[in-house]
């Protein structure tokens, strides 16, 4: 299973590679969609990007600010799924 | 409309105290625009049986006269057939000449079908669409909190059992690609028969569409005038009232009637009932404190906010939409 660092990592470089905005302007817990980094395409996107990468998928009631609202909240939802999994599999 | 009312914010404080007024006020403009602006001899309007475009249609003719307005009916092969009923009930009504135009055959040309149907059955294998109908769905907690909204496919099999899944970003582009040759194929047909005529095309959307987004660019956008574009939902329905359309066009709920599966526009895009849309809409754009719309709607004042907020998103991130081409 991945490491919460290397998430965090997948998730920012996915989220600057998408947004087109700079490394400097762009914290773990700068609120991407509240400040306009993301749209609604972007949304769909992460979506995506974390069952294609992570091979996660978020139901309709994880869809929530408090996992989606930053890079940090992104990092944790997807590093608490793959630990789910991680001990179903065990 | 651009005054603000703060004070005295109610729930008729859309309504208009003298409808007659507005009528005229559109009817005039809209013969001085095709005849002496765009020097144009009627006006093509495509109708669909929905309020919107039977509201535009019995504007032109109390415009410019029914002899001098043709209405145009596009179904093609999802359409309802209530559509086509209602169109011809509203242009019986006002006197108006009809054309049925079936544009099943281009959208076939296009591969409009085929390209939907094939992203739809990547999400659901057993999809065919010969056994299931599908259609797009909004995700409905998108308006409670701050993330854009997410969209969902939904499949019925003939015994009525749904399947939901949320889309995938390339999955979802495919599929609203495809569905919006509709509209372009309309909007095509629509110039035909205006330019064959020398007539104006007459748009339909409504000030929510236009500035919400709920249109397909150069596809029902594609007009030369849009009479009611500065209308709300609730004012469509107050000019249907008076200008007399048919009580059932009037009661019909709005669908989009864009994917093979029954949809309501609220389902699909609006997320809430027209009329709430309607005033929670002026009051963002009125600046309102949300704590006075609250009380009018039935929502807290936190509610008001975040739908302000998700709004005003809505409204940014459709800009492209609203965009003419950049020139250079």
């Amino acid at each position: 299973m991945e490491g919460k660092f290397q998430i965090q990592e997948k998730v920012r470089e996915f989220i600057l590679k998408t947004s087109y905005a700079s490394d400097d302007h762009l914290n773990n817990e700068t609120l991407i969609f509240a400040q306009g980094i993301m749209d609604s395409m972007g949304f769909i996107s992460i979506i995506s990007f974390i069952e294609e990468d992570f091979l996660i998928t978020a139901s309709d009631n994880e869809l929530l600010e408090s996992n989606f609202e930053s890079i940090n909240a992104i990092s944790d939802f997807v590093f608490r799924k793959l630990q789910v999994a991680s001990n179903q599999l065990a | 409309m651009g005054v603000k009312f703060t004070e005295l914010f109610s729930k008729d404080i859309l309504r208009f105290e003298n409808v007659e007024v507005e009528v005229d006020r559109i009817s005039e403009k809209l013969k001085a625009d095709i005849f002496n602006l765009l020097k144009r001899k009627g006006a093509v309007i495509g109708i669909s049986g929905g309020i919107d475009s039977s509201v535009t249609l019995a504007l032109a003719v109390r415009s410019l006269g029914a002899e001098k307005v043709l209405g145009v009916i596009l179904p093609e092969k999802d359409s309802s057939n209530d559509s086509k009923e209602f169109a011809l009930k509203l242009a019986a009504k006002f006197k108006v000449r009809t054309l049925e135009e079936n544009i099943t055959g281009a959208l076939e040309g296009f591969g409009c079908y085929k390209r939907r149907d094939e992203a739809v059955a990547r999400v659901f294998p057993e999809y065919n669409p010969e056994e299931y109908r599908m259609k797009i769905g909004i995700n409905q907690s998108g308006l409670n909190q701050f993330l854009p909204p997410v969209f969902s496919l939904t499949i019925v099999n003939n015994e009525g059992n749904e399947k939901s899944k949320i889309l995938r970003i390339n999955d979802y582009l495919q599929i609203v690609a495809a569905s919006n040759f509709k509209q372009r194929c309309r909007m095509s047909m629509l110039y035909y028969h205006a330019e064959r005529l020398h007539y104006a095309m007459i748009g339909t959307p409504n000030k929510h569409e236009i500035e919400q987004g709920f249109f397909v660019k150069n596809g029902d956008s594609g007009a030369d005038i849009m009479p009611i574009a500065h209308l709300y939902k609730s004012q469509v329905y107050q000019l249907a009232e008076y200008l007399e359309i048919p009580e059932e066009i009037i009661k019909r709920t709005p669908t989009s009637d864009t994917y093979t599966a029954e949809q309501t526009q609220e389902e699909f895009f609006f997320q809430m009932p027209y009329i709430e849309m309607d005033l929670i809409w002026y009051g963002q754009e009125n600046g309102t404190p949300p704590e006075e719309v609250g009380k009018v709607v039935g929502k807290t004042a936190a509610e008001i906010e975040m739908i302000y907020k998700n709004l005003r998103r809505k409204q940014k991130t459709t800009e492209y939409l609203r965009m003419a081409p950049i020139k250079y």
